[in-house]
């Protein structure tokens, strides 16, 4: 693998690509959000105002309708709610600030969304590279257990094991918070273990399937076979050769599966399978009662998940185009 | 021939898929914490209450003889009784099918239809303006959660132009176009249409995205082979060139992508019937899991493990049609 | 020349505009060409001589354009059909290729002209039977003729369309090669010489061989009885023993129908065993023309000689060219300038040189010609260029 080369085609695809720009810029902006969330907040997520509930985004106004008591009469208000830059993307029906939230719903994203590729990445690397280096019955037997693993669609058996599971929800301590640099936001975030090793379960298949691929082809490599026949060890020649000749089609399937894993458990928080309240997913489940009075509540979470994702597809597009790996299926899982 | 002998063989191997997916959804009850049995008696059931129940329904066997059991009963169709309703859990699972398969299968008509066409005049027309609205809306297309999608459109269509009904499945396909043939009546047809609307255009945009796509890209590269310019040359017209051609190789790639896709076809049905309160089996497998309604869970599993299996060999066969090429040795 | 010429070709210029710049693949080539004859362009890699050959066919895609010239085909019948819709196309018996629209072009594409490509393994589809491949070419011919609304009807051959093809997607049986059409497929495959073309005529493209593929594509061409074939590296792909039984079948056939044959090769063997006039292609140009003996026994261009020096033996088929020292020209236009585009490699390089030379008739037969000083003056030493003349002069 020549890396200087890849930084190149990588540059170059760039340079040339508005929309692999677009996408950085997207890119970074999520995750400088999630990392600065409790300084870029204004109120703590979790704070509840019943008073200030329901509140529409800045520049917006709701009107709705009130049945009071006025001196012992019952009668009809209409009652105006301004949005107010104290809660500029409006409040839901806790009174959350629904901006706060987006910050740290960024937050549950991404950490599912990296840990769940990382693990997925991990498991279905290792099997891919074990069956497609040793071929035979190992590969065999490895592959079907995949297709088993393919044949149930991954939502449904994420759904079936976090609901059988459990969420198991891990509290991270937030460095910012502890270090007493900010005060008022929320101490912990929320790791919901379940469904990051869930989303990992599903979706190391594809990976599996991407390294066996280019296993096969590299076990073929004369310089392998000349390896081998001079005694390497097979471990040793797996992360020599077989391993970096991997790494770039690797590299844009796991950009893209990203993206997948943060549909995911955004269904899945949306399904209230998740263990957090944090999430934009679950957010967008809260709105939904609420569409016909405050669209806002489902609306901004929502808008949030597909700016998220359109930057991460822009960079998958961009490494794929400066690349260009074959890999079979396209975009892996999907977002079911 | 080729086809006969690929799809006995595709058959066999879907066996031991689905005899795969029937052992680790029978394995999937013993690694939930909690016993099955606290779900099932009552909180106050005594000692032997409980006993007579584990005994009934067969739960303080060795595991492998209930291994056993679970299949020899599946083989008769019989996958136990639901513990929420009472009643044969398959006979829950295929009163909800139906209403699954109309919602996969018109999502799926309007991809195909949708797809196909934007993809190919996207590709013909290269940097001009219908190619950029193709290429972006394939891009919010996939990047778009479909049960978000799903609820602006309740929230467009159905709240605030309240064009649409947003929820429920009044009438299946089967009853209204019985009411149609036999009684002359539209009514049954438009009221099924007008409630499957919106749910499978939520379910149906990811896919209409994607073959966008695959479409576009395939057209693209298949078009820069050099059989096409030998085609032009014998002087076939332009639209054979593109349809008959280019069209049906740039199909083969969509295919294989199709086929992976497929368990995102079935993830999204179960989130857009939550989204619509659609009766299907999405809905009854979530029910069944917050219930722990196990017979449920293992049917529906399986029934969905099996689906799977059939669209994918159906998927091969296209493909093998497709791609004459293709031996599967 | 003489009234046989049946394609005339002035002027004529293609360029292709890149991201890297303009290049100037074809430039301001003219030729003519006999009813009935041979005629070879040979020339390097990189000569421009596959953009001639598809300029020709009017196949050139974006970004490539014809930009100037006219390439005139002798046909009366279609002369007559055109004089009053195109009368700026028409010229005599002449008909102006390029002025024509697409779709009357496209209707004598296979009827008229037709090409055999490069490489066969990717010339076919490879999900389409190869018999259906060259049925349909026998089609878009059928259509055409039985057409009788017109004397020219192969200039509407447009009935074999996706309507027909959609119904017979629908209707199996209604195929949208017919029956005849598919017979007449069989017949030129066994007269390209494929065994059992019964059995083959319904195998895939990958079922056959390299060398089949390629006889699979000189029947195809041939299947709309076409007045010129335009052969592109015919032989190119195929190893020695099959160009030879490839070029053979050309060459009887050619007798055969009496059919022109534009060959276009790299190879000098090839040229020698076919061509009764020969074209040297260079930077875009023709920098020499004559008679097969011309070219061979009275070279006058440097290049042509250059190129007849590098082969050992021109009886053999597979005689490869050893490149002359130095590069094929990038073409890039602004790489160009307004010189002979050989003198860079040129042995005998004069001052002269430095500009674009004329072309002069050379020794031998009427044709004979080469664009080079040299063709009309003498060498003089004391006028020669420096060896290191355009290292120091060009761009890096």
């Amino acid at each position: 693998m020549n890396w200087q080369r890849v930084w190149r085609s990588l540059r170059a695809e760039f340079g040339r690509s508005p929309m692999a720009k677009l996408g950085v810029v997207l890119i970074l902006a999520v995750f400088l959000m999630a990392i600065f969330a409790p300084f870029l907040a204004t109120t703590n997520p979790k704070a509840q105002d019943l008073s200030r509930a329901n509140e529409p985004p800045v520049g917006f106004t709701d009107t709705t309708e009130d049945t009071r008591l006025v001196d012992g009469e019952r009668q009809t208000v209409t009652v105006t709610t301004r949005g107010t830059l104290e809660y500029p993307l409006g409040t839901n029906q806790l009174g959350q600030d629904m901006y706060s939230r987006l910050l740290y719903g960024a937050r549950t994203s991404l950490l599912v969304g990296l840990l769940g590729t990382a693990i997925a990445a991990l498991a279905g690397v290792s099997v891919g590279i074990v069956a497609g280096y040793y071929g035979g019955r190992v590969d065999d037997g490895l592959m079907r257990f995949a297709d088993v693993m393919l044949a149930f669609p991954a939502l449904v058996l994420a759904i079936a094991l976090i609901g059988l599971l459990g969420p198991q929800p891990v509290d991270i301590p937030d460095p910012f918070v502890a270090a007493g640099l900010v005060s008022d936001m929320p101490e912990t975030t929320v790791l919901p273990v379940t469904v990051t090793l869930v989303v990992a379960l599903v979706n190391w298949v594809w990976f599996a399937r991407v390294a066996r691929g280019e296993a096969l082809s590299v076990r073929e490599k004369n310089y392998v076979k000349a390896s081998r026949s001079l005694g390497a060890s097979d471990w040793r020649l797996m992360l020599k050769h077989v391993l970096p000749n991997s790494l770039t089609p690797i590299l844009v399937l796991a950009t893209v599966q990203v993206a997948v894993i943060i549909l995911l458990e955004s269904a899945l928080s949306f399904l209230g399978f998740s263990g957090t309240t944090l999430s934009w997913g679950f957010d967008i489940s809260q709105g939904r009662d609420l569409l016909a009075t405050s669209w806002w509540i489902s609306t901004m979470p929502g808008l949030a998940i597909v700016v998220t994702v359109i930057g991460i597809n822009l960079v998958g597009d961009w490494l794929r185009d400066a690349l260009d790996p074959d890999i079979e299926g396209e975009s892996g899982g999907g977002m079911g | 021939m080729r086809l006969t002998r690929f799809l006995l063989r595709r058959t066999a191997q879907g066996i031991l898929v689905v005899w795969g997916v029937i052992t680790l959804v029978f394995l999937l009850r013993f690694i939930t914490p909690g016993s099955t049995i606290d779900f099932v008696a009552p909180l106050d059931a005594s000692p032997e209450l409980r006993q007579r129940l584990a005994e009934d329904l067969g739960l303080n066997k060795p595991i492998y003889v209930q291994y056993a059991d679970y299949i020899v009963n599946l083989l008769q169709l019989d996958m136990g009784n639901s513990l929420l309703k009472g009643r044969p859990a398959s006979d829950v699972i295929f009163a909800r099918l139906p209403a699954t398969l109309e919602l996969a299968i018109a999502a799926t008509i309007v991809a195909i239809l949708f797809s196909i066409p934007l993809g190919v005049i996207s590709a013909t027309r290269r940097h001009q303006p219908v190619d950029y609205g193709a290429t972006g809306f394939s891009l919010i297309g996939i990047s778009t959660p479909n049960f978000w999608l799903g609820i602006m459109l309740i929230l467009i269509v159905g709240v605030n132009l309240g064009w649409l009904p947003t929820s429920r499945r009044i009438i299946g396909f089967g009853p209204a176009l019985e009411l149609l043939v036999f009684e002359g009546r539209t009514i049954g047809i438009q009221v099924w249409f007008e409630h499957i609307l919106l749910p499978s255009i939520t379910l149906g945009t990811y896919f209409t995205a994607l073959i966008t796509r695959l479409t576009r890209n395939g057209m693209l590269e298949e078009l820069g082979q050099s059989y096409v310019e030998v085609t032009r040359a014998k002087g076939l017209p332009e639209t054979l060139v593109k349809y008959k051609h280019v069209l049906r190789n740039t199909m083969i790639p969509i295919i294989t992508v199709l086929g992976l896709q497929m368990g995102t076809l079935i993830g999204g049905a179960v989130i857009t019937e939550s989204v619509f309160n659609w009766p299907g089996l999405g809905t009854l497998i979530i029910d069944a899991i917050n219930s722990r309604d196990w017979p449920l869970i293992q049917g529906s599993l399986i029934v969905i493990g099996v689906g799977f299996v059939v669209i994918n060999i159906v998927v091969d066969a296209l493909y093998m049609y497709f791609n004459p090429q293709v031996t599967f040795e | 020349m003489s009234d046989d010429v049946i394609l005339r070709v002035s002027d004529l210029s293609t360029r292709f505009f890149t991201t890297d710049g303009q290049i100037n693949a074809v430039e301001s080539l003219s030729l003519e060409i006999e009813e009935g004859e041979v005629f070879g362009i040979v020339g390097e890699s990189g000569s421009g001589k596959s953009v001639t050959a598809r300029s020709l066919i009017r196949l050139i895609e974006s970004p490539g354009r014809i930009t100037s010239g006219t390439i005139e085909y002798r046909d009366a019948d279609l002369a007559d059909d055109l004089r009053e819709d195109h009368p700026g196309a028409v010229d005599g018996e002449f008909v102006d290729l390029l002025a024509i629209p697409e779709k009357i072009h496209r209707g004598l594409r296979g009827t008229s002209f037709s090409m055999i490509f490069q490489d066969p393994e990717s010339s076919f589809n490879p999900s389409l039977t190869v018999g259906e491949q060259i049925a349909e070419a026998v089609e878009v011919q059928r259509r055409a003729s039985s057409n009788p609304r017109s004397t020219r009807a192969r200039t509407r051959s447009s009935e074999y369309s996706l309507r027909s093809y959609a119904a017979a997607a629908v209707l199996p049986s209604r195929g949208y090669v017919s029956s005849e059409s598919k017979d007449r497929a069989i017949e030129l495959l066994q007269q390209v010489g494929i065994p059992d073309p019964e059995q083959r005529v319904d195998e895939y493209p990958h079922e056959y061989s390299g060398g089949m593929l390629q006889r699979a594509m000189v029947a195809q061409a041939l299947a709309g009885e076409p007045d010129v074939l335009v052969a592109d590296e015919p032989t190119t792909a195929l190893d020695v023993t099959i160009q030879a039984q490839v070029l053979d079948i050309l060459r009887d056939l050619q007798e055969e129908t009496g059919m022109t044959i534009l060959l276009i090769t790299h190879n000098l063997g090839v040229i020698a065993r076919m061509c009764d006039r020969v074209g040297v292609m260079y930077a875009g140009e023709i920098v020499e023309r004559g008679s097969l003996g011309d070219i061979f026994d009275r070279p006058t261009h440097p290049y042509t000689q250059g190129l007849l020096g590098s082969i050992p033996d021109l009886d053999a088929a597979g005689g490869r060219l050893q490149p002359i020292g130095g590069n094929v020209p990038s073409l890039l236009d602004a790489e160009m300038g307004d010189r002979c585009y050989f003198a860079d490699r040129c042995p005998k390089a004069m001052e002269e040189c430095l500009e674009k030379p004329a072309e002069y008739p050379a020794e031998g037969t009427d044709d004979h010609a080469a664009q080079c000083y040299l063709a009309d003056h003498p060498y003089e030493a004391s006028q020669a260029l420096p060896e290191d003349y355009f290292e120091e002069s060009e761009p890096p």
